[in-house]
């Protein structure tokens, strides 16, 4: 019997710290049932073209009546247009958490690279990147991606960059800050000594260490993309194609045609309701991580 | 900590003060509803203020500039007219002008003023002023900004006396008896500096009322004008009040904060079947909507101008588009019924000029036909079933839409689906109404929503479709509409403004209607009707204009506002032919309908609620486990 190659044994080392991670994760309530509602969601999301039509969200097919309470065929009703809420509702879910997801990913990414710059390099890269930082921290970011999104043609894409290139400056804040805690230790004094130059002290020391921070607050940003993407659709900046809806521009629709004066309520909940539970789940969830990643805050 | 517990107990004691006198005395609650008949007892000291909701700002109160639609209604019950479009059905009567009579080859317009008329200040209203205001109109371009095209044709304007107003045209002009431009007072407004400012208050008119006070974009206090000459009405003061939000306008109605409200949404007015004291107006509105097809833009000397899509040059295209359009859907989807079916460019309340296509002329709505004819026309079929144009490149449209405007939002993708269904792929493009309208000004669109409010006189929107309403290189200096720009369509627009046999202007009219419809560079969508509501208990009701499905607000004229009756004081005046009164029947509004049973919509209202405050209470719970996870640190 051969000794485990040292790869071999650093993924088994992996392995084993990600089934703790798992038992710390699983022993908190509030974070596995944030992890159950996201699986469901994003299931349903992924299925919704095989377990339902999207010709139902095509104005000229529609059936129902004008904003039609909830019966049999549709069981929450119908908008103006005579379409199912609940299949709106369904298929809106798609573009929130599509973009929820990879605005988050482009603002995170973002405040990596120049969070771990910035402590890296310090001196005046740091400066000038923290002046960029704080240039962006104090302008209010809706005001920023609004005007993003109207110079920019309305569409997915717009919206995603919209938030993307405004929620990174905190990310950036918090992982300079890891990565200032992280190079002041004595390994990565040694690794520099033993001739490491900059891409390998910040690749295979530095990004290692500050990733689970980042994660964790990849976990809780999404939330806060979902409901950017929806402010932004709320206001009409939304992707414009009928066919591709999202939670922020049914608000709108509903707000548009009254839905509160007529007492449309089964037009206006779905999607506030959907809004409210993905936020929560993603918030469980990202509290369950930090706590697991975090020693300080861990229960007992 | 302690501090804390301090500031919460201060919290506790305030709020309890609050509310505690509401919660003891019940008899404060039931005090409301004792409220209208309070108010119609008062009536007989306190000043009736009839209170109208807005939801469009006022541009500007001075009569040269304003073209809003509410500053335009407010400036027509402040100032009078030469002529004005009587009650019954919109057609000029003498306002100012008692008569007028035309030379033989109808250049000289003579114009006999009123005798005794004054000025709300009390100063002798006469033909001066009106020959002031016009040629202050001819001599400065500011003052025509406006309603400069009334005067464009003019020679020269005089008043010999004080009751003659003599005016020469250059060409004989059809529009000489309603010609919308307010009269000012020359002794206040020819030692006005710049003609543009914003008007002192109170602002001498001569109309029903008289502007007191304004604040911008807030409201507009009007009080009545004892020198008006038809009489003084019975409402003391009007005030116009401006909403933000179309909602909490039909809010304060129903809270009684306000009396009259117009520019309701079908889900509006619909909330408002249920209310006993509301009554309900649905009018024939002056609004058509359309959808505008680039034939080819060009400026006014013929030079190509924008990026429309040449494929749209097609005349077959065109025509295949507006047979994929199904307007008998969007009337009963965009305006849930409330508005009429697409068919000539005069919208159907104009009785008289409205066409409407027959026979071969009309293009039924029907996708096969539209895919026939656009196989017919060799427009074949390329990959995801989007169709080639002629040069091979797919059939990519854009369309303009009005970010804001509700009929817009719902109608675009209907228009979207249909276009798709016979291989026409359309991108909706939402922005801002200056956005569209300067897109559309320098032919930089596809296919654009756009829509107009007609007059009683056909004139101005037929101008639109002509040649020289085309704009300039800039792209400005015109309003060009559909670019049409068709030499035989031009022919019959001079020859329709000159004719005054009204019969024969009608069938001038009709077939350029008819020309319009054949060159497809522009779909009729439907014209949405008016939808207004007023309080019952505090007033009778309004004299509409036209009297059958007519509006109690935008009329062309002073009717509405001026004949309001408060409640009790009915019946509400009908104004015949001559301006006088008859005391009319009282079928002038259609009473609110059916009540609805709001119960079960109560029931699934508090279900609804119920999930909320579950959901935010499971919110607060999950919250709270966690701070007891960090305080237990």
């Amino acid at each position: 019997m051969t000794a485990p190659s040292p790869r071999a044994l650093a993924w088994r080392r992996r392995g084993a710290a990600f089934a703790a991670g798992w038992r710390q994760f699983a022993s908190q309530r509030s974070g596995l049932v944030g992890l159950g509602l996201l699986v469901v969601i994003v299931l349903l999301a992924i299925l919704a073209p095989v377990i339902t039509d999207q010709g139902g969200l095509d104005v000229t097919e529609a059936t129902g009546g004008t904003m039609a309470p909830p019966d049999g065929e549709y069981p929450l009703g119908t908008d103006r247009s005579g379409r199912s809420v609940l299949l709106l509702t369904l298929w809106s879910s798609r573009v929130s958490l599509l973009v929820g997801f990879v605005a988050t990913l482009l603002s995170i990414a973002i405040g990596t690279v120049i969070g771990i710059l910035a402590a890296h390099y310090g001196r005046w890269v740091s400066a000038g990147l923290m002046r960029v930082t704080d240039f962006f921290l104090v302008i209010p970011s809706l005001v920023l991606a609004i005007a993003l999104s109207t110079v920019m043609e309305r569409g997915i894409g717009t919206i995603i960059l919209a938030i993307g290139l405004t929620s990174w400056p905190s990310a950036a804040r918090l992982v300079r800050a890891q990565t200032l805690t992280i190079e002041a230790r004595p390994y990565i004094e040694r690794s520099k000594a033993l001739g490491g130059g900059h891409l390998h002290v910040i690749t295979k020391h530095v990004l290692p260490a500050v990733l689970p921070l980042v994660f964790v607050n990849t976990t809780l940003a999404v939330g806060s993309a979902i409901v950017a993407e929806s402010t932004l659709s709320f206001l009409g900046l939304g992707d414009p194609d009928p066919m591709r809806p999202s939670w922020g521009t049914m608000l709108r629709s509903a707000w548009l045609d009254s839905a509160v004066l007529a007492g449309a309520w089964w037009y206006l909940l779905p999607p506030g309701i959907a809004i409210a539970i993905v936020v929560l789940a993603f918030t469980m969830c990202g509290r369950a991580l930090e706590a697991v990643l975090n020693p300080r805050l861990r229960e007992g | 900590m302690r501090s804390r517990r301090v500031a919460l107990g201060i919290a506790l004691l305030v709020s309890a003060l609050v509310t505690g006198p509401l919660v003891a005395s019940p008899g404060a609650v039931a005090a409301p509803e004792a409220a209208p008949n309070a108010k119609i007892e008062r009536a007989n000291q306190a000043p009736t203020i009839l209170k109208v909701g807005v939801t469009q700002e006022v541009d500007s109160l001075n009569p040269f500039i304003s073209i809003t639609r509410t500053g335009t209604d407010i400036l027509r019950t402040a100032f009078d007219f030469l002529t004005v479009y009587n009650q019954e059905e919109q057609k000029p009567i003498g306002s100012l002008a008692e008569s007028w009579e035309t030379s033989e080859d109808k250049l000289t317009w003579t114009f006999t003023i009123r005798p005794d008329l004054r000025w709300s200040d009390g100063e002798p209203l006469t033909a001066k002023d009106v020959a002031w205001t016009f040629n202050k109109m001819l001599t400065d371009e500011v003052a025509r900004t406006a309603n400069g095209s009334y005067v464009a044709q003019f020679e020269s304007v005089d008043a010999p006396d004080e009751t003659t107003l003599v005016v020469k045209t250059k060409v004989p002009q059809a529009t000489m008896t309603s010609l919308d431009i307010p009269i000012v007072p020359e002794h206040i407004w020819s030692k006005m500096s710049d003609i543009s400012a914003a008007p002192e208050y109170p602002m001498v008119g001569s109309g029903p009322y008289i502007i007191t006070e304004f604040k911008e974009a807030q409201f507009t206090k009007m009080v009545a004008n004892n020198n008006f000459w038809r009489g003084k009405p019975k409402v003391d003061e009007l005030h116009f009040i401006y909403y933000r939000n179309a909602d909490a306008a039909v809010t304060a109605l129903q809270n009684g904060e306000i009396d009259l409200v117009n520019k309701l949404t079908p889900q509006q007015f619909d909330s408002l079947k249920s209310d006993p004291n509301i009554v309900l107006n649905q009018a024939q509105n002056r609004r058509f909507d359309e959808i505008l097809i680039n034939p080819g833009a060009a400026t006014a000397d013929g030079t190509p101008i924008g990026d429309g899509n040449p494929a749209l040059k097609d005349i077959k295209l065109r025509e295949a588009i507006a047979t994929a359009i199904d307007t008998k859907t969007l009337v009963e989807r965009v305006w849930s019924g409330y508005g009429e079916e697409a068919a000539g460019y005069i919208p159907p309340m104009f009785k008289d000029f409205a066409w409407s296509p027959s026979g071969d002329q009309k293009r039924e709505f029907s996708l096969e036909k539209a895919n026939a004819m656009l196989d017919e026309a060799g427009y074949r079929k390329g990959p995801d079933n989007v169709r080639l144009d002629k040069e091979g490149k797919p059939l990519n449209l854009r369309l303009l839409a009005h970010a804001e405007r509700t009929i817009d939002e719902v109608a675009g993708p209907f228009i979207k689906g249909w276009l798709a269904d016979v291989g026409i792929n359309v991108t909706v493009q939402p922005v801002s109404d200056t956005q569209v309208n300067e897109a559309t000004t320098r032919g930089e669109f596809d296919l654009a929503f756009s829509g107009w409010s007609a007059n009683p006189d056909p004139d101005y929107v037929l101008s639109l479709q002509t040649c020289a309403n085309r704009p300039n290189a800039q792209g400005t200096g015109g309003t060009p509409d559909s670019f049409l720009c068709d030499e035989e369509y031009d022919a019959l627009y001079t020859q329709q403004l000159q004719e005054f046999d009204r019969a024969k202007r009608i069938e001038i009219v009709k077939q350029m209607q008819e020309m319009l419809n054949e060159k497809a560079t522009l779909v009729i969508l439907g014209y949405e009707n008016a939808l207004e509501a007023y309080r019952k208990d505090s007033f009778e009701g309004f004299p509409l204009q036209p009297r059958e499905n007519g509006v109690i607000m935008n009329q062309q004229g002073y009717w509405g506002y001026y004949g309001a009756t408060p409640a009790g004081e009915g019946p509400v005046p009908q104004f015949n032919d001559d301006g006088t009164i008859t005391d009319g029947g009282d079928a002038q509004t259609s009473d609110a309908a059916a009540e609805e049973d709001s119960n079960t919509g109560l029931v699934l209202a508090i279900v609804g609620g119920v999930i909320v405050v579950l959901l935010v209470g499971g919110l607060f719970v999950a919250r709270g486990r966690r701070k007891t996870a960090e305080d237990r640190e």
